[in-house]
């Protein structure tokens, strides 16, 4: 019992920062520009809390500042997206190679591997919900997160009902399917990009933030690891809908707990286990493409 | 026509220099806010890894599986195709082709650097092979699947070096060395670190050249990036054509993956294809060169330059390393955006201005 609690603990644990970027990447994909700078986002938002909290002593200080920083970015990659109509996906890997170019370079000039926080530690971030906290199983695995990890999954709602219950989602879904009835409707197309493209940044650092100061108090580069590519394929997998984008990272998180807690397990090979969520992604959205493509065979489309 | 075509040259040219321009401007900044000189750590930077006889040959040997790599890139962005996964088969194809290197003693050495060569590219073909299929034939994103499987093996080759083939007596994490028949010797041209694989990497440049220019399948991969739906309608198999592209690309990939473990590296560590990755660099080039083989040589150079003079940066100012980096994702953003239509001359747009301002 305790082996499933601990499980689906870590699910819900490890599904956080891939969930934070899936909203943050959905209101994009769906404005059609892909994003595929959540990671560097992501890395952004680690470094810049870690990083702020280490020098200031203030916890709040490094949460708003790596906020700032990501929608600075995200603005960057709207300018060079949007306005200069670039190619959004070199841009963005360029965002990702420069964030982890940026945070090497300052780490160097520290000269250490790492950022640790030593007057505060991850325990301090963790909240007991007060009643739910006495049921047996449930308790335990819901009680016990960060701040960011509930926000997340009140956010999965907030988002869903953006997209679908406000003008804003709408005219965003408008801009992303045709661009040419929506700028004949008078939508001024590239301000619901850059919007899009800012709540991407927004989501992204909160997920950073969660992974790295949340989680570990500590920062150490490129530790966001490929979250934010997974994160770009539940996208797909969802078809940039809120609520199964959201069963895909889940799933994802569960990938991952499993190969977290199997690896304890298996000695030496544990390092295989890494491989398990990345090669999880990969056959889900090989199966969900096929699926999809019959139905669009089928019906002729 | 030809005259034409010269006239487009300019853009093209300024298209180019212009975001070298503003990426080394910004990095001059960032060297000045830590307190050193920008223009005396660029030309530290340059200087010896360009302008020496000696410094130009190691520029032109790490060069080297750069060219590789930039081609590489080069032909799937030309199909409309992101292979990223390019440091994915790299790694692969360098590991094997070192555990080939080894484990096998032949007493031919061109044969035994040949096997080793085969190794890497097969490796690289075999795991290009993998996003391929999985989009000709599912319609499954390849950048997306290849980004996450570059992922899955470095954790695979981690394990894989660290575990079942460990070199017993080494201190850190390493493979055994390569016999030395499978090494490509120094030439000893003034010293430098130059071998036989830039000239290999160097003639692989000019016979891809050939083939996406001049034959069939090169005009056909053209038109295909152009418009898939055109080039299936006309009766090309594009979905074979795709999986022959990503191929021949991961093959390239292996290729320098092999060539790096036989002339530079002899053994595979943790830190095999360096800080940003061979295969990364291969798209800066890629768009640096603009997909135009005599731009990939040039950029492959000016970029190898920029990394080999990163170590001498370190050795002389207080400027850490990084920066190099730093540039290359900048330059990557900068290029991203077209600064000039490349459709109108230089000339013509000065004529259009001069008109204006005539009827001004």
């Amino acid at each position: 019992m305790d082996f499933i609690g601990g499980i689906l603990y870590d699910c819900l644990y490890h599904a956080v920062p891939i969930l934070l970027c899936v909203l943050g990447g959905i209101f994009a994909y769906k404005a059609n520009v892909l994003n595929i700078a959540l990671e560097g986002m992501m890395l952004a938002g680690a470094f810049v809390s870690v990083l702020v909290s280490f020098q200031t002593g203030s916890i709040v200080l490094g949460y708003l500042s790596a906020i700032l920083i990501c929608m600075v970015i995200g603005l960057i990659f709207a300018f060079f997206g949007v306005t200069c109509k670039g190619n959004v996906i070199v841009i963005g890997l360029a965002i990702n190679m420069s964030i982890t170019a940026i945070a090497g370079f300052v780490l160097q000039l520290m000269n250490s591997a790492n950022i640790k926080l030593d007057f505060t530690n991850a325990a301090d971030f963790k909240i007991d919900l007060p009643f739910i906290k006495n049921i047996p199983l449930i308790g335990d695995i819901l009680s016990g997160h960060t701040v960011i990890t509930y926000i997340s999954f009140l956010a999965v709602i907030v988002i869903w009902f953006l997209m679908y219950r406000t003008k804003f989602g709408v005219y965003v879904r408008v801009v992303g399917e045709n661009e040419d009835s929506a700028k004949s409707l008078g939508l001024n197309t590239n301000k619901y990009r850059y919007l899009a493209i800012l709540l991407g940044a927004f989501f992204c650092s909160l997920a950073g933030i969660n992974l790295a100061l949340e989680r570990m108090t500590i920062f150490t580069n490129n530790m966001t690891a490929g979250r934010g590519f997974i994160a770009i394929a539940a996208i797909y997998c969802g078809r940039g809908d809120p609520l199964s984008c959201s069963i895909y990272a889940i799933v994802f998180g569960l990938a991952r707990a499993l190969s977290v807690n199997l690896s304890l397990y298996a000695g030496a090979a544990a390092a295989v286990f890494d491989v398990i969520p990345y090669v999880v992604m990969s056959v889900v959205l090989t199966v969900v493409s096929m699926v999809k493509y019959r139905n669009r065979k089928v019906r002729g489309i | 026509m030809t005259k034409r075509k010269s006239n487009y040259i300019g853009p093209k040219i300024i298209n180019t220099l212009l975001p070298i321009g503003l990426a080394f401007f910004i990095g001059g900044i960032i060297i000045l806010c830590i307190g050193e000189n920008p223009l005396e750590a660029y030309q530290i930077m340059l200087g010896k890894s360009l302008f020496t006889v000696k410094g130009f040959l190691n520029t032109l040997h790490y060069a080297s599986p750069l060219l590789l790599t930039g081609l590489a890139i080069a032909i799937t962005f030309k199909a409309n195709i992101f292979n990223m996964g390019v440091e994915g088969q790299l790694l692969l194809g360098g590991f094997f082709a070192g555990i080939t290197g080894a484990s096998l003693n032949l007493s031919n050495s061109v044969a035994e650097k040949l096997i080793c060569m085969l190794v890497g590219m097969i490796c690289g073909v075999l795991f290009a092979l993998i996003p391929a299929i999985l989009r000709a034939y599912f319609h499954v994103d390849e950048m997306v699947v290849t980004l996450m499987l570059n992922y899955a093996m470095i954790k695979v080759l981690e394990y894989l070096s660290s575990g079942p083939f460990r070199e017993a007596g080494s201190g850190y994490v390493c493979t055994p060395v390569i016999h030395e028949s499978a090494m490509f010797q120094r030439l000893g041209i003034e010293n430098s670190r130059l071998t036989m694989f830039f000239f290999l990497a160097f003639a692989i440049l000019i016979v891809m050249t050939f083939v996406m220019t001049k034959t069939k399948l090169g005009m056909e991969i053209t038109a295909i990036g152009k418009n898939p739906d055109f080039a299936e309608a006309t009766g090309m198999r594009v979905r074979r054509k795709i999986i022959i592209l990503m191929c021949i690309s991961g093959g390239l990939a292996g290729i320098a993956g092999a060539g790096h473990m036989m002339s530079e590296k002899f053994k595979y560590t943790l830190g095999f294809s360096g800080t940003t990755g061979l295969g990364w660099d291969g798209m800066l080039i890629a768009l640096l060169g603009r997909h135009n083989p005599i731009g990939i040589l040039l950029a492959a150079i000016f970029y190898s330059a920029l990394k080999t003079g990163a170590d001498n940066i370190n050795m002389y100012t207080s400027v850490p390393k990084e920066i190099v980096e730093v540039l290359q994702g900048l330059i990557i953003l900068f290029l991203a955006v077209q600064f000039l239509d490349e459709h109108f001359g230089l000339k013509e747009r000065i004529m259009k201005l001069k008109n204006r301002e005539e009827v001004a």
